[in-house]
Order: structure tokens, then C-alpha cells, then sequence
């Protein structure tokens, strides 16, 4: 039986030159083996816990900016033999299809993002424990609280990436997420207050006091969103809080930054290297590199090893985010970011952890700074079309800011704004920088992403209220 | 793969289980992209697993593996065993009994196996052409994506429960931009079926082309209280994120703003919205839900009045009622839980244009940012991005972009206060659905 420690480099090779047999450029074989493991507790109740094992294979074969890809979950020669056959089947014939050079040594590297206790080797009562501890925590704030939902997540991802240039690179990935989310009621209105916690780390991420911090401050956004007033509409100077904040640069700009939407002229980032597309005093970063991130690895999903890209110095656009194939076509040098959400898909320029870098204000200072405004201190999630750089974020928990102090609590408000004009307009950047976990969708993908910032301003935004 | 899931059900029962489910999985799909008429990504796929559903004593444990060999099959079962003893107890947690027979439909054309990727990627390219040649101010065509998949399940558990069926469809989707004066603007279309003989890439495309041309020039306007009609691509979104709540899990969990209002005035008196897990033309349909109970209509709300929710076996069992068949489970890697099959809002015989006719002002809608980060199933409340064409005097005018569309989910479905006879099949969460008019909205712009 084959495992992905055992697979001998003959066969990954022979699956190279089967997969070059008829045309192409370029082949890659990658294998995932992943185990992972869920509790959910709800209703006071630890529900379904459920875990499982996924072992399979994807062959890749590019031919110019043609790409091939076939997988399955038969991890034996036969299932190897078919993929292969698969996308040569498809492939455009070329009369010199590239050759495939001997596989290297396998590279990993092990530590870069330490793990010190492995999640598999907890007692999974010590699991369900937490779970207890966050949803007491949470309950604690009394009756107002209807509902109370905890997540644990475990993932351990690892693949191995060989291709035609003789590449072999093994990855082991180490994920672990917490989620509490309370529901909470007063008069017949509604809110709910959401806080996570997610690295690419090991059980010592989790104990009891930092999981009833997380439930605390759930519950504390879910109650305060009660007494909150309808947001007004129209435009107004807008405080993102820092951490949950990222997701302004990750939508308003981080999306339009990944070389697929350049290469296709479908983002307003294209074509405009060099140019100022934000505030003089803001630089950004996309971070694979970070240790520990939720978003990062120690190699990208093509084996390209990660790394900190600078997209932004000093208000002028500065870095694309590349992935082997769009940066092949570009003539430029693969960034780390090509990644995909399994071996079920197509690898793709993705953002890692993406940052605004942080400013020399405080927070205080900030908001002091402002007569009138919108504090936005937690966002629900947004989107964005990267061609027109339009963008929407969810508030879910916002306060007016009046005189220079975050006062009345505002629900219902939504962001909506267009990336460069907004950019441009952050006029004032604190030095209070936190990253925080999310999960980000692209073509149907979903990988997690950690987004980065400090409390920062925009002058004006555009604010979408219900009064 | 009866053979696979008989083999777990076997190991369960050695390993001590009595009351087990086991869900099999095996499917094939295709998947083309064509960019500047050349093939820009050929995904072809196979995927096959099973999943082990394990109550003890009230306590579920669930595990899932892609490997069916017999020594990861025993190991998956005595994962799904242990993970039940995590699990607390639930008086409502039960092995699913025998529900009947399952209704016999025509959800698999075997035609679709016989077509060849060549064949495939000449649709993707009509896909894309249509959307280039139908204006000159197309820019490009992101993406032009022909798809389709054949799936085969399996499902058997010790209470006798025991299934299967084959269902395929197939599909193109055309995301386009549009460009003028340095303006640019997207629009979207797609097409469903069987086989690749039902699927119109010509039409699709033009479509998305001209939803993308038709707002182009478009401005901000003021802020308003005004007549909106949503297109069935806008309504099936929002349609989307009500169904969430109209689930017996939120309401039993207190995640639903329905929980209370069974049998009260949801929407306006015209509106029925059924869960149709059986229609003929859905690709959602199926003989049966993930728990093996029969798929059937399930009325939601009939002339505004809210009859009820979509029920799994567990919730089911929680309101004492039956399962209404909406045990749905995204793969064989998840859990069943109560989820919507075909949503269908019935539709009148009024035209479009008559409606647009009889609107002194207002703003047909047709493309929303953030619905989905934008509304809170639980409160109802939302505000999200719309773009459109302003509606003056009973005639579509200028463009608009970059303006709000706030409120909360009830007010809007009380405020239904016409249908189109417009309604089409949106894919992304399979639904039916005419163009909605709603009165009194409001419209956030300068």
C-alpha cells in the first residue's frame, strides 16, 4: 500500500513523463493526506463529533497557459496511471513536450511553524473540556444569552509536490481553530457576537483561560449589539478597529493584488505598477512566512517556499501575488501564493496573511482625532468584484463616534466603498497591529487567510444604514 | 459500492455497534474553462467515499474516509464509536427508520456520459464567443466555464433503511466585464440541464454580456424611499439567505427570526415558497434525503403565511413531527442536517415590462454585493450593495451603482407586492424564482 512517507520516487516520476507523454511544459503530481477532527457544542450539548481521513491525488500538466488537472482518490499506480493518462488525453499535442528531470532530495522543513503538542496526541475529553469552559463562560452573561455555539477544528495536512523541473517537497501542516459564536435576545430584537482563534500550530494554542477570553468577548459584542441603534446612512470619516479590520485591505485590495485577476486585466490593480494607490504613509504585505499564521506553510501548494511580499511601499503598488504559472507568463518570480483548498483543486494565486503595516499613533489617539465618525470594531465578512474594486463589508459590531469618543452601539451597517478611493483616503494609522484567522473563498476554493492591521482611519466612506 | 457499505455496516456490528448508518459516495465530474477561445483549465475528476454514522445510547459519533479498503474502513468505524463517546446524549438523536418508498424520478440522462470533452470545451467556446460578439464594449470574458458531474449514493443502515440512486447535470456559467469610459461593469448568466443537448451557451453568454452593458454609465443616486424590483438573479439570493432560518435547526436553536411565527403572516398575501425536493427540472431533486428518508414538497409559506420548516430526522423528532426529507449532507465528509432542496417561489403571468410600466419611481436590481455578509438571517436585518437601473415613469433610465439597499427580511416579504412571470432556475442553491416587486424600500446613495 502506498502512503505519502512510503511513495517511491520511480513512480512519481514515471507519472511525470505519462503525463508529458503527448504535449506540455510542465507536470506536477501533488498528494494530500489530511486527518482532521470537529466537536461542536451547542445547546449546552456536544453534538456530533465527527473526524475523518482523506488520502488522494492530483496531476497537473501546463502547455503555455493551458492547464490539465486530474484527481482522484485511488493513491495506487493504477489511480496515478489514470490521472496521468487523463490530462495527456486532454493535453494539446506539441511535437518536444518538456522532459522530466530525476527528482531531487525531498525539502521539507520541519519547524518552521513549531508544533509542540500534535492535536492528535490530546485526549479528545481534553477537547470536549474546552468547549465546556467557553460556552460556562459564555452562558455567565446571564439570560440575555439564547444561544451559545462553540467550534473546535483540527487539521493536519500533508502533501507532497513533485514536478517535471525535479522539485520533491514534502509539507506538513498543523491546523488548529476555536470558534464561539452567542446569540443573544432582548425584546424580541436579535444580535449575535462572533470571536475566533486559528494558527498553524500545535494544542498549546488552546488552554481554559485563553478559550473563555474568546467566549467573553463573544458574548460581551452579542450583549453590547443590543442596545445598539440603527446605523444612519451616508458618508462619513470611518475608524477601522485593528485585527478584524484586515478585511478591508484584503478585500478592497489584497483580491485585485492576485496575478489571475492581472493576467485577465479583470482588477483595477492592473496595469498600474509604480503608481500611488493608497495614502503616501500606507505600505502593505501579504506573508506567507509568518510563523504560525493560520494562512501560512512552509511551502505554497506548488512548492514554491513562502514568503513575506511587499505590495505597497509608501502608497506606490509595489508586488503582485504569484502563483508558478501566472508568474511564468509575467516573467516574474513565483511569490509563494500559489495555493489550493485541496488536491480536489486547481492551485491559484491566493493571499496568505495580508497586512496594512502598522502606523506611530495609538488607537486613543485615533479616535480622538475624530469629531464625528463610524467606529467599525468587528467585521461580518465581505466581498468584492476585483474588476471594479467595488467592495462590501458586513459590520457586525459598530459605534458611533461623536466628539471623539466611541459611543451609542449601531447595528445593520454595511461598508461600501471602491479600493484605490478608499485606500487614498486612510489618513491616519495607529501602532496597535493584531492578526486575525479567517477562511477566504475564491472559485469555488476555501483557504484560510489571516488579515492584519492596526486601528486605522478613512477619511470618508460611504455608510449603509437601515435609519 | 452496496459491497463497501455492507463491509462497514459488518465491522460496526463486530465492533459492538448496534445502531449504524453508513453513506457512500462515488462520483465523476468535468470541469472546462476557456479564455480567449483557447482552454485555459481541464479539471477531470474522480471522487468516492463513505461516511459512518454511529448513535449510542443517544450520542452520535461521526467519521469519514476516501479510502475503502477494509483495514481504513474498520479503523473509520472505530473512529465514528469513539467520537460518540465525546458526544453528549440527545434524547432526539436516532438511527432514521424506513420511511416508505422513495418517489421514482428522472434525474439521470444518460446521454451527458456519452458526450466527449471535445464536445464539452465547443460549448465553453460558443459560451465565450456569444459573450465577446454581443456588444463591442465587452472587455473581456473572466470567466466562461462549462461543468458537469455525475454522482452515484449509497445509503444502508441496521434500522433497514437501504438506498441508492445516480443523478448527473451539467451547467455554463459566463462572468463578463463591460467597459466604457474607464467604467467598468460585470454581469453574469447560466444555463442548467441533464445533458449538454439542453444547455443554450449562446443565450447565456449574451446575457451575461448585456447585464453587464446595461450598467455601464452608472452613477450613485440620491438616497430614496422607492418601488424595487429585484431580477430572479438578486431574488434568488436573498432567497438563499431566508431559507437558512426557515431550517428546523435554527429555529429549534434560536437562530431563526421564523422561530415564533408559525402560522402568522410572514410576507405578502401573493407569495408561496415551497421546498420542492422532487420538481422535475431541479437539480436538487432526488428519491431520497442523506438519512435515506424520501424527498417530497414541503409548503413554506402559502398566500404570506409561514406553514412550517424543513426537518431532518433529528429535528423532526425534537418538534415531534416527521422528517420532512431535508437531511441533506454536502458530501459524504458531513453530517446530515436540515438544509433546503429546491426552493421554488411560484410566479404570475404578469410580463416584466407591465410592472416596470406601473412604477412611477423606483430601481430594478440587478446585481447585490454582499447579501450573504450583508444580511443576518438571525435578526432579518440587512443592507447591501446593489447596482441597477433606475425606474422613472414606468421606463428603465440611467444606471446606478454603488448605493445601499437596507431594511429587515420580514418588512421586505410583507412588502411583496407583485410577481413576475419571469421565473428561472438560479443554480447557485437551486431556485426558482420571478422577479419580486417590493414597495417602500430604502435606497442609500448621496
Amino acid at each position: 500500500m502506498i502512503t505519502i512517507e512510503t511513495i517511491a520516487p520511480d513512480l512519481l516520476e514515471a507519472t511525470l513523463r505519462h503525463a508529458l507523454a503527448a504535449g506540455g511544459d510542465f507536470a506536477e503530481v501533488f498528494i494530500e493526506d489530511r486527518v482532521g477532527l470537529g466537536l461542536r457544542l451547542e445547546d449546552d450539548k456536544i453534538e456530533q463529533t465527527s473526524g475523518g481521513h482523506e488520502f488522494g491525488v492530483a496531476v497537473r500538466l501546463t502547455n503555455g497557459e493551458h492547464t490539465y488537472y486530474a484527481y482522484s482518490d485511488e493513491v495506487d499506480e493504477v489511480g496515478l496511471a489514470d490521472a496521468a493518462g487523463a490530462v495527456a488525453a486532454a493535453a494539446r499535442r506539441n511535437a518536444s513536450p518538456a522532459g522530466v528531470t530525476a527528482l531531487g532530495n525531498a525539502r521539507s522543513e520541519p519547524g518552521r511553524h513549531p508544533v509542540l503538542v500534535p492535536p492528535e496526541s490530546v485526549e479528545v475529553e481534553r477537547k470536549a473540556g474546552l468547549l465546556r469552559a467557553a460556552n460556562e463562560a459564555a452562558r455567565a452573561f446571564g439570560g440575555e444569552v439564547a444561544q451559545v455555539t462553540v467550534g473546535y477544528s483540527e487539521d493536519r495536512q500533508r502533501v507532497l509536490i513533485a514536478n517535471s523541473l525535479g522539485e520533491l517537497v514534502n509539507d506538513d501542516r498543523t491546523r488548529l481553530r476555536f470558534i464561539v459564536n452567542v446569540v443573544t435576545r432582548r425584546d424580541g430584537a436579535i444580535q449575535t457576537g462572533y470571536q475566533s482563534l486559528g494558527e498553524s500550530r500545535g494544542f498549546e494554542l488552546l488552554d481554559e483561560p485563553r478559550v473563555v477570553a474568546v467566549a467573553r468577548e463573544a458574548a460581551e459584542k452579542a450583549i453590547a449589539m443590543l442596545g445598539a441603534k440603527p446605523a444612519p446612512m451616508g458618508t462619513m470619516p470611518v475608524v477601522m478597529a485593528n485585527g478584524f479590520g484586515g478585511t478591508l485591505f484584503h478585500e478592497a485590495c489584497g483580491h485585485g493584488l492576485e496575478a489571475d485577476a492581472i493576467a485577465k486585466n479583470a482588477s483595477i490593480y492592473a496595469g498600474r505598477m509604480g503608481e500611488l494607490v493608497a495614502a503616501a504613509h500606507v505600505s502593505a504585505f501579504d506573508d506567507g512566512s509568518l510563523v504560525n499564521g493560520w494562512g501560512s506553510g512552509a511551502f505554497d501548494d506548488e512548492g514554491v517556499p513562502t514568503g513575506k511580499t511587499m505590495v505597497i511601499e509608501n502608497g506606490r503598488l509595489c508586488g503582485y501575488l504569484y502563483d508558478r504559472l501566472r508568474a511564468r507568463a509575467a516573467g516574474a518570480q513565483p511569490t509563494g501564493n500559489g495555493r489550493r483548498q485541496s488536491f480536489r483543486h486547481v492551485p491559484i494565486p491566493r493571499m496568505t496573511t495580508t497586512y496594512i503595516a502598522p502606523g506611530d499613533a495609538t488607537a486613543d489617539e485615533v479616535i480622538a482625532a475624530t469629531k464625528r465618525g463610524f467606529y467599525a470594531k468587528s467585521l461580518a465578512g465581505g466581498q468584492v468584484e476585483p474588476a471594479s474594486g467595488n467592495f462590501v463589508f458586513g459590520v457586525s459590531e459598530g459605534y458611533l463616534i461623536e466628539n471623539g469618543k466611541v459611543t451609542t452601539p449601531l447595528r445593520g451597517a454595511t461598508l461600501i466603498g471602491s479600493g484605490i478611493d478608499v485606500l487614498k483616503r486612510i489618513d491616519m494609522i495607529a501602532d496597535d497591529f493584531d492578526v486575525r484567522s479567517g477562511m477566504c473563498g475564491k472559485d469555488g476554493q476555501s483557504v484560510p487567510v489571516g488579515t492584519g492591521q492596526a486601528t486605522l482611519r478613512i477619511a470618508e466612506m460611504t455608510v449603509g444604514g437601515t435609519s | 459500492m452496496f459491497v463497501v457499505v455492507d463491509r462497514a455496516l459488518d465491522l460496526a456490528r463486530a465492533q459492538g455497534a448496534s445502531s449504524v448508518e453508513v453513506y457512500a459516495q462515488r462520483a465523476t465530474s468535468r470541469r472546462i474553462k476557456v479564455y480567449e477561445q483557447q482552454v485555459e483549465e481541464l479539471t477531470a475528476a474522480r471522487r468516492k467515499g463513505i461516511g459512518v454514522r454511529v448513535f449510542t445510547e443517544g450520542a452520535v459519533g461521526y467519521a469519514y474516509t476516501s479510502d475503502t479498503s477494509d483495514a481504513s474502513l474498520a479503523e473509520t468505524v472505530a473512529r465514528a464509536i469513539a467520537n460518540a463517546r465525546v458526544s453528549d446524549s440527545d434524547e432526539f438523536a436516532a438511527l432514521p427508520e424506513p420511511q416508505g418508498a422513495a418517489p421514482q424520478l428522472e434525474i439521470y440522462d444518460p446521454r451527458l456520459a456519452g458526450a466527449s470533452d471535445a464536445d464539452k470545451i465547443e460549448i465553453a467556446l460558443a459560451l465565450e464567443r456569444a459573450a465577446l460578439e454581443h456588444d463591442a464594449r465587452v472587455k473581456t470574458v473572466d470567466t466562461a466555464i462549462y461543468a458537469d458531474g455525475d454522482d452515484e449514493i449509497f445509503i444502508a443502515n441496521t434500522a433497514g433503511v437501504r438506498g441508492s440512486y445516480r443523478t448527473n447535470e451539467c451547467y455554463t456559467f459566463a462572468y463578463v466585464l463591460a467597459e466604457q469610459d474607464g467604467q467598468v461593469e460585470t454581469g453574469d448568466s447560466y444555463s442548467i440541464g441533464r445533458d449538454i443537448s439542453q444547455l443554450e451557451p449562446a443565450r447565456c453568454g449574451a446575457e451575461a454580456a448585456q447585464r453587464a452593458c446595461d450598467l455601464l454609465g452608472a452613477r450613485k443616486c440620491a438616497s430614496m424611499k422607492a418601488t424595487v424590483v429585484l431580477d430572479p438573479f438578486v431574488a434568488a439570493a436573498f432567497i438563499g439567505v431566508l431559507s437558512s432560518a426557515l431550517t428546523a435547526d435554527a429555529v429549534q436553536k434560536g437562530r431563526s427570526l421564523f422561530a415564533t411565527l408559525e402560522g402568522s403572516a410572514v410576507a405578502g398575501t401573493i407569495v408561496n415558497l415551497t421546498d420542492d425536493g422532487v420538481h422535475r427540472d431541479g437539480l436538487a431533486s432526488a428519491p431520497f434525503d442523506g438519512e435515506g428518508t424520501p424527498c417530497r414538497r414541503t409548503p413554506l409559506i402559502e398566500g404570506g403565511v409561514l406553514r412550517g420548516f424543513l426537518y431532518d430526522t433529528y429535528t423532526g423528532r425534537k418538534a415531534g413531527r416527521a422528517s420532512t426529507g431535508n437531511g441533506l449532507r454536502p458530501s459524504y465528509v458531513g453530517t446530515p442536517s436540515p438544509r433546503p432542496t429546491n426552493l421554488v417561489v411560484e410566479g404570475s403571468k404578469t410580463p416584466l415590462a407591465d410592472i416596470i410600466g406601473g412604477v412611477e419611481h423606483g430601481v430594478l436590481v440587478t446585481n447585490a454585493v454582499g447579501v450573504h455578509s450583508g444580511a443576518n438571517p438571525v435578526s432579518g436585518e440587512f443592507s447591501i450593495g446593489i447596482s441597477g437601473r433606475l425606474i422613472e415613469s414606468g421606463r428603465l433610465s440611467t444606471p446606478v451603482r454603488e448605493v445601499t439597499l437596507a431594511g429587515d427580511i420580514i418588512s421586505m416579504l410583507k412588502n411583496i407586492t407583485a410577481l413576475a412571470d419571469d421565473a428561472r432556475w438560479v443554480p447557485s442553491g437551486s431556485i426558482l424564482t420571478p422577479s419580486l416587486v417590493i414597495e417602500g424600500m430604502s435606497i442609500g446613495g448621496v
